[in-house]
């Protein structure tokens, strides 16, 4: 078998796709899962967001400007704090400050680190290397961080007397909410290390899938994936632990009290 | 005898509330007596309690423990002298011995040794406990037991004044009795200072002992 031409795919191929958005309406209508609108939306921002991207990258992989490849991955860090705001739903901690800046700097230095040292590339913001990299480290440690901070705060509330307990027994407010912190961000981190377990058995990555199809060789493409998962752990880590460590803090009061009502 | 504990002019008002739960409050406490607090659902008792070892803030006001303000003095060295133990105790996965020993883990405690077993279990004689091992499950014990396990684990860090929130709210009239014993045991033997919201009609007695109810945003002494 000889590697040929990518096949295209045309537009109408392309709706055909909507065939798959069709069994999932028909799931959320037959078991009324009250899913349609979200579908729905996701569809749209899928093609809309997806095409736009398209031509953004198309623009900014050819760029040699540094500012609007760092530009970019600023906005991008920026819809991905939105996102976990939308998922956390949380008002009586201010946590979107800390999680934006902790956000930015660790993802920045993982994008870095992998554009620079491993991959090389020169100068090390290149944006065809820079911007994915930075994209998939967003795009994953954005939901872990969203599991983390929505877990840590529910259980705050939910086991607030036990907090209440060991702050009168002696306890800072470190150790009083210390299981509760180490429950939280393994929550997040476990979804990445399961992705690990499972990657080449289970499944095929996107961006691997991606690149062979696109013609690259397996054996690069494998090199690349390893360096994405093990990118991807540690980024979760990392941005998981200081994220929770700044708004920890701000769940307590002056008297190390905790803020967050009881459920 | 001195005051162990100042409050004066104290306000507070629950979050989101229009108006205050109590307004400028005062009380003073001395070394070895026993203030029995009594007042409606929601007067504020509890919140008194829980100004005193800073779970909660006041509006305005002062609260001294011996004349230094609490606001001024580390959460964790603050509640290990004023411990507070809550209505409902609470305990963590794990042995009778291990719940017991909880707060030697805390940095704060780290210059107390802890107990040895022969202690803990002597103690547990003491707390009407005797006999039910220190290997137990805490959280199989019964609401009674885990209230007098919590009254012993605090009293392990040997406080100089004790916030007791209804202590026996939760339980039945036979481990009612035994905490009301512990208690006075605690005031009259050993000395220890108690403040003790209540809705029962225990009335320990003695010259020591004050009543004080508190309604209608105000704090009284009774007869």
């Amino acid at each position: 078998m000889t590697t040929s031409a990518i096949i295209d795919i045309s537009t109408g191929q392309l709706l055909l796709a909507l065939v798959f958005i069709l069994t999932a309406q028909l799931s959320s209508f037959v078991f009324r899962l009250g899913l349609h609108r979200d579908i729905a939306v996701g569809t749209l921002r899928t093609f809309a967001q997806l095409f736009l991207m398209g031509y953004v990258l198309t623009y900014i992989l050819h760029s040699d400007s540094f500012w609007l490849v760092v530009g970019v991955f600023a906005v991008m860090v920026t819809s991905a704090v939105f996102i976990v705001k939308g998922r956390v739903n949380e008002k009586q901690v201010p946590y979107l400050l800390p999680t934006f800046i902790t956000m930015l700097l660790s993802y920045f230095t993982t994008a870095v680190f992998v554009s620079a040292l491993i991959i090389g590339s020169a100068p090390w913001w290149e944006p065809r290397y820079f911007i994915p990299a930075g994209g998939m480290v967003i795009g994953n440690s954005m939901s872990a961080l969203a599991i983390s901070i929505e877990r840590f705060f529910r259980e705050l509330r939910q086991q607030r007397e036990t907090v209440e307990m060991k702050l009168c027994l002696g306890a800072d407010y470190r150790e009083a909410s210390a299981d509760i912190f180490r429950g939280a961000v393994k929550a997040g981190m476990i979804p990445s290390i399961n992705a690990m377990m499972g990657v080449g058995l289970v499944f095929i990555p996107g961006m691997m899938s991606g690149q062979i199809l696109a013609g690259a060789d397996p054996q690069v493409a494998i090199r690349y994936q390893i360096v994405v998962m093990l990118m991807l752990v540690g980024s979760t880590a990392v941005s998981s632990v200081a994220v929770m460590l700044l708004i920890r803090r701000r769940c307590f009061g002056s008297g190390e009290e905790p803020l967050l009502s009881p459920e | 005898m001195a005051a162990i504990l100042e409050i004066r002019d104290l306000t507070f008002t629950h979050e989101g509330a229009s108006e205050p739960l109590f307004r400028e409050l005062s009380l003073s406490v001395e070394e070895g007596q026993h203030i029995l607090l009594k007042g409606p659902s929601g007067s504020g008792k509890s919140s008194l309690l829980r100004l005193i070892c800073r779970l909660a803030a006041p509006d305005s006001g002062i609260i001294r423990y011996r004349g230094t303000p609490v606001s001024e003095m580390p959460p964790a060295t603050l509640r290990s002298r004023v411990a507070y133990v809550a209505q409902i105790p609470r305990m963590v996965d794990g042995t009778l011995e291990e719940n017991l020993l909880l707060p030697f883990a805390f940095a704060s405690n780290a210059r107390r040794s802890a107990p040895d077993r022969a202690l803990l279990e002597r103690m547990l004689d003491e707390f009407y406990l005797g006999g039910i091992g220190l290997d137990r499950p805490a959280m199989k014990l019964s609401t009674g037991q885990q209230q007098r396990v919590a009254l012993l684990r605090t009293l392990l860090l040997e406080p100089d004044l004790l916030l007791l929130d209804e202590p026996t709210s939760a339980l039945d009239p036979e481990s009612a009795a035994m905490v009301f014993s512990i208690m006075e045991r605690l005031n009259r033997e050993k000395g220890k200072t108690l403040l003790t919201v209540t809705h029962s009609d225990y009335r320990p007695e003695g010259p020591q002992v004050a009543l004080y109810r508190i309604e209608n945003r105000t704090l009284s002494l009774q007869p």
